[in-house]
């Protein structure tokens, strides 16, 4: 069982002909959830149930074909851009790009331990993450400066940033939402993970972000919202991307529920930096066998 | 001076498009140049600086080199968190231009005083900090940053009269530049009031004491060697800054002279561990908190009367 957890799920299956590709990313989700517990258990440290929140939106984002990238080239030119702006969420897409071949999916157990390269927060001396994020906000201006440059440079590429809805508390979003909605930076997208939850309360309870689709209405964005754990929701929307005709920005609303995918993780303030300890261990592992 | 530096700056983007600056509503006439000849690549963000710097990174990481423009505040302490995190961590070249060294804008108050920066900016990793004098030596490092790989600090004056370099040929590359040669005392200064150490030294050569000055245009890396070598030839040592006493170049000095296994007798001017809530002249403010070149001449004479080293 280990072996088959290491080789990825690419190795532990393949889909046969009639599945579809929506049975296929939710075995790579359960996967990516599988391995990020192992990972967190391995260091005794990271953040588990902010990754869970958005590891379906990343899988379908990398591995539903909408994101060109290339697993060989990292550094390839004309990639489409992806910020994890909310850096936290670091595990599911070091897991992702472990499966996809940027780096070896042996070395995910590395996580947060001693002489890895493989930080809790998004490190961008990883293969195939664009930036260095973690400090909530700064994410949202680099996609924002990315997404410029292509505009400057006569480029196709998209820039995705992938936002914490507890993050959008950040004053420097609302500059960044001001700028790309100014200068019609039709080619950036931000992906809200909505799962009204930040570190130690509920967003409504803290500093409430509702009604957030007029918000960003009222930036100067498109809005369009999605069930974030659903991959027949995303996927039709993330393929239009690159015909949607509009000169304004597009913010996604994924409707998300934080620590999804282990039940007692599921929408509690406590689990954003917990980790199971015990019978919770167990439980986890049962719930994410694949 | 800032005249100086975007004039030269202009002649660099000319040549090379990949040079943007962005600006949070500031150089209304400075960056006219850049609006008229270079448009695209001249953008006013609005004020709005914590985003203007993760651009700016977004834009390095794209391949551009660019430089980034305010009132000293505002384009360090007011977003210096995306600085350490977007810029530094990353090592882009990001280039932070700051206008108003010290109490440059002398009537505007300290909201809009550059007292900390130096002290602020030498804290992170990799960021080099010039510190230019004059119209000759702001004209040399806008070059010299943009050759510079990793992000840059600029301090900047908005007069860069009178002239301290006569030769536009000068070298601007090691670090510091020894503008006077002197035994007695060696006194180090940056931006600006280069201009205060050199009366100081005139005033003092009246006095028959022969002071050396040092125009330490680079801040950081600040080149101990070099400046270590021109210190040992006098019998004391002065830092004079437009700046915070506390961690500006004074308190670099001094960090190197403490680890030199001898003592050195230093003795550093700059403004006081103070928010400055006076207005009116330049000048005005710098006698006010003792640093015109009539009290740090008298002082440093006293200090040579007492006991030295």
């Amino acid at each position: 069982m280990a072996k088959r957890i290491l080789n990825g799920p690419s190795a532990i299956k393949e889909v046969s002909a009639k599945d579809s590709l929506v049975a296929t990313l939710r075995n790579k989700a359960k996967w990516v959830r599988r391995e990020v517990l192992e990972m967190c258990l391995a260091a005794g440290a990271g953040h588990i149930a902010p990754a869970y929140s958005c590891a379906d939106i990343i899988v379908a984002l990398y591995q539903g074909g909408i994101l060109r990238v290339n697993p060989k080239n990292p550094k390839w030119p004309e990639r489409d851009r992806f910020i994890l702006s909310k850096g936290q969420g670091c595990a599911s897409l070091y897991a992702v790009l472990a499966d996809m071949g940027f780096l070896p999916v042996g070395e995910l157990r590395t996580y947060c331990q001693l002489g890895t390269y493989l930080g809790g927060h998004s490190e961008s001396n990883v293969p195939g993450v664009e930036a260095f994020t973690g400090s909530l906000g700064q994410g949202f201006s680099i996609g924002a400066g990315m997404a410029l440059a292509a505009k400057m440079d006569g480029k196709s590429y998209l820039t995705f940033v992938l936002l914490g809805d507890g993050e959008l508390q950040e004053g420097s979003v609302w500059e960044a939402a001001m700028f790309a909605g100014h200068h019609h930076l039709n080619n950036l997208i931000a992906i809200v993970d909505r799962n009204k939850l930040q570190a130690i309360n509920f967003t409504e309870d803290a500093m409430k972000l509702e009604p957030l689709a007029f918000k960003w209405e009222a930036f100067g964005w498109d809005v369009k919202i999605v069930d974030g754990h659903s991959f027949e929701d995303m996927l039709p929307l993330f393929r239009g991307l690159r015909a949607r005709n509009s000169d304004k920005p597009l913010a996604v609303i994924a409707k998300t529920i934080k620590g999804k995918g282990v039940s007692f993780m599921e929408n509690k303030i406590i689990w954003h930096f917990r980790i199971p300890t015990g019978e919770e261990i167990a439980q986890a592992r049962k719930e994410l066998s694949i | 001076m800032r005249n100086a530096f975007f004039n030269s700056l202009y002649q660099v983007a000319k040549s090379d498009d990949r040079l943007i600056t962005l600006s949070s509503d500031t150089g209304a006439l400075v960056l006219d140049q850049f609006r008229e000849g270079l448009p695209s690549r001249c953008i006013n963000v609005g004020i709005a600086e914590a985003n203007m710097i993760g651009v700016a990174a977004g834009l390095a990481m794209s391949g551009k080199i660019v430089y980034v423009y305010a009132i000293i505040p505002f384009v360090t302490m007011r977003c210096y968190e995306q600085i350490r995190v977007s810029v530094c961590c990353q090592d882009l070249p990001v280039k932070m231009v700051g206008v108003g060294a010290g109490v440059d804008y002398s009537t505007l108050g300290p909201t809009h005083h550059g007292l900390e920066d130096i002290a602020i900016m030498r804290l992170l990793p990799g960021m080099t900090i010039l510190s230019p004098c004059d119209d000759i030596s702001a004209a040399a490092l806008a070059k010299v940053s943009y050759q510079i790989p990793g992000p840059v600090y600029v301090r900047l004056d908005r007069s860069g009269q009178p002239q301290v370099y006569t030769d536009s040929q000068a070298d601007f590359i090691q670090g510091l530049n020894l503008l006077r040669k002197g035994k007695d005392v060696c006194i180090v200064s940056t931006g600006r009031i280069v201009n205060t150490a050199l009366q100081v030294a005139q005033q003092l050569a009246k006095a028959s004491i022969e002071a050396s000055v040092i125009d330490l245009y680079r801040v950081k890396p600040l080149n101990a060697e070099m400046l270590m070598s021109v210190i040992k030839q006098a019998r004391c040592v002065a830092t004079i800054e437009e700046h915070s006493i506390v961690g500006g170049i004074g308190s670099a000095i001094s960090e190197i002279l403490a680890e030199q296994g001898q003592s050195y007798r230093l003795t550093r001017f700059g403004l006081p561990d103070s928010f400055c809530r006076q207005y009116g002249s330049r000048d005005y403010l710098h006698k006010l908190n003792k640093l015109d070149s009539d009290y740090i001449a008298t002082a440093i004479q006293q200090s040579l009367l007492s006991k030295v080293r």
